[in-house]
C-alpha cells in the first residue's frame, strides 16, 4: 500500500488496513483543516472522526481520476466542519436560551486556501529529495537561486532545473486537486 | 511569437529578478504567458505559506479508536454514517439521563471517600465572551477524583452569583449545573460522576440573577471548551 492509488484500491475492497494507512497518511492534514475552521479542539478532532468514517462508508464513491485521496478527504473534512459551524449557529439560533457565540472566535482563514495550502505542502513532500530541499530553502528560508546554490554546493543550473520542475508539479497539483476538492467551484474560473 | 523561458518564468514569480523590457512587453501581449507567470505566483505563495511537515503534527490515537468504534458499529457493508451517530448519541443521552438520576445521591459519597488521584484528565481555558472585559479570564482543569478546579480573574462584579455550566455545544438547550463560585479566585466543585464530558465539554460560567430560577439566565461571562 505504497502509493496512493493501491491505498485507494484497496479501501474500496474494504480493507481496514487501507483506512488506517489513509489516516496515519492524512489524518494530520485532516486535523489541521478541522482545527482551523473549527474554534473548538474537540469539535475539530469530531471532524477527523467523521471524515474517516465518512470516507469508509462512502469508499465506493471515490474516484481517483477527479484527484488525489488527501484532496478527496479533504473535501469530505470541509464539509463536515461547515455542517458543524451551521449546526451550532442554528442551535444558537433556535434556543435563545444561551445567546453569545460559544466561544471567543478567531479570524478564520478561508478554507479553500487552507485546502491549498495542505495540497502543495504535500505534493512538496513528495517531490525527490533534492528537488524539495531546493524549494524548501527557496520558500521557508527565502533564499534567491544563486544562495540556494551555494548553501547546497549544487551548481546554479540544477538549482534552477530543480525549482523549475518541482514548481511545475506543485502548479499541476494545485490545479488538479483545488478543482477535485471543490475549493475553486465558484469564484476566479480558470483557463487551462 | 517567442513565449518566455520557463526558467525565467520561475524566477520572475519568486519575484528574484525584474522582467527586462521585451518580457512585459511580451507578457502585456501574451495571454498565455501571463497565466504561466500568474499561477506560479500564486504557487509560490502558497508553498511559502506552509504547513511545513513539521507543522503537522499526527492525531492522537484515541480519534483513531473513535473511527474503529465507529465502522465496527455500522458492519462491513456501506452503511449511511448518520445512523451510527444518531445511535451513538440516543446512547449518550440514555447515559447522561442515569447519570444525573443517580448523581445527587453519589455525589456526597464520592466526596467523603475521594481517591488522593491527581491526574487532570480534562482542561479548558476560559475567554470572556464580547459583552465582557477582555481581562476577564479563567481556567478549569477536571480530576480523574472527579473534582473541578476553577480559577476565574476580573469577572465582572454581580448582584447574584456566578454558576458554571457544562453545556453541549451540539445542542445548546442541554446542560449541567455544576456549582456556584465563592467570592475568591479560585474552587473546587464536584462533578456529577459519569457525565459525558466529550459531550458536556463547554465550559460557561454565567451571571445569575437571585431570582429563584434554576435556568441559565442566558448571561454568559466566560467560556472555554475542555479537552484532554
Amino acid at each position: 500500500m505504497d502509493s496512493d492509488d493501491e491505498l485507494a484500491a484497496c479501501l474500496r475492497d474494504g480493507d481496514e488496513k487501507a483506512l488506517r494507512a489513509a489516516y496515519d497518511r492524512y489524518g494530520a492534514a485532516v486535523l489541521y483543516l478541522a482545527q482551523r475552521m473549527l474554534s473548538s479542539r474537540a469539535d475539530a478532532e469530531d471532524v477527523v472522526q467523521l471524515t474517516f468514517v465518512a470516507a469508509w462508508t462512502g469508499r465506493d464513491g471515490y474516484d481517483p481520476r477527479r484527484g488525489t485521496l488527501l484532496a478527496w478527504l479533504l473535501g469530505i473534512a470541509r464539509r463536515k466542519a461547515i455542517d458543524r459551524m451551521r449546526s451550532a449557529a442554528r442551535d444558537d439560533r433556535l434556543t435563545g436560551i444561551v445567546r453569545a457565540q460559544p466561544v471567543p472566535q478567531q479570524e478564520a482563514e478561508r478554507p479553500e486556501g487552507i485546502v491549498d495550502r495542505l495540497v502543495v505542502a504535500d505534493e512538496l513532500g513528495r517531490l525527490p529529495a533534492e528537488q524539495r530541499r531546493t524549494l524548501q530553502l527557496a520558500f521557508f528560508d527565502d533564499l534567491t537561486h544563486p544562495q540556494i546554490a551555494a548553501v547546497t554546493g549544487l551548481p546554479l543550473g540544477t538549482v534552477k532545473s530543480h525549482i523549475r520542475r518541482g514548481m511545475a508539479s506543485l502548479r499541476q497539483r494545485w490545479e488538479v486537486d483545488g478543482a477535485a476538492s471543490g475549493s475553486r467551484s465558484t469564484g476566479s474560473s480558470r483557463i487551462r | 511569437m517567442q513565449h518566455l523561458d520557463p526558467d525565467r518564468l520561475v524566477l520572475l514569480a519568486f519575484a528574484e529578478e525584474p522582467g527586462n523590457d521585451d518580457e512585459t512587453v511580451h507578457l502585456a501581449r501574451c495571454p498565455g504567458c501571463r497565466h504561466d507567470l500568474a499561477s506560479l505566483r500564486q504557487v509560490a505563495e502558497i508553498g511559502a505559506q506552509g504547513p511545513a511537515a513539521s507543522d503537522l503534527p499526527a492525531p492522537p490515537e484515541r480519534i483513531w479508536l473513535t473511527i474503529e468504534a465507529a465502522i465496527a458499529d455500522s458492519g462491513r457493508s456501506p452503511a449511511p454514517v448518520r445512523r451510527a451517530g444518531r445511535q451513538k448519541r440516543r446512547w449518550l443521552i440514555a447515559v447522561a439521563a442515569v447519570v444525573l438520576a443517580v448523581a445527587g445521591t453519589v455525589v456526597a459519597d464520592r466526596i467523603v471517600r475521594r481517591a488522593p488521584a491527581e491526574t487532570v484528565i480534562a482542561r479548558a481555558t476560559l475567554a470572556p465572551l464580547a459583552t465582557v472585559t477582555a481581562q476577564a479570564s479563567g481556567s478549569v482543569r477536571v480530576l480523574s477524583d472527579g473534582e473541578m478546579r476553577v480559577e476565574v480573574h476580573h469577572l465582572p462584579l454581580t448582584a447574584g452569583f456566578h454558576e458554571v455550566w457544562l453545556i453541549d455545544p451540539d445542542d445548546l438547550t442541554r446542560m449541567v449545573a455544576i456549582g456556584n463560585l465563592p467570592d475568591r479566585p479560585g474552587a473546587v466543585l464536584p462533578v456529577p460522576p459519569g457525565i459525558d464530558m466529550n459531550r458536556y465539554r463547554l465550559v460557561d460560567i454565567s451571571d445569575e440573577p437571585n431570582d429563584g430560577d434554576a435556568t441559565h439566565s442566558g448571561r454568559s461571562l466566560l467560556r472555554g471548551t475542555l479537552t484532554n
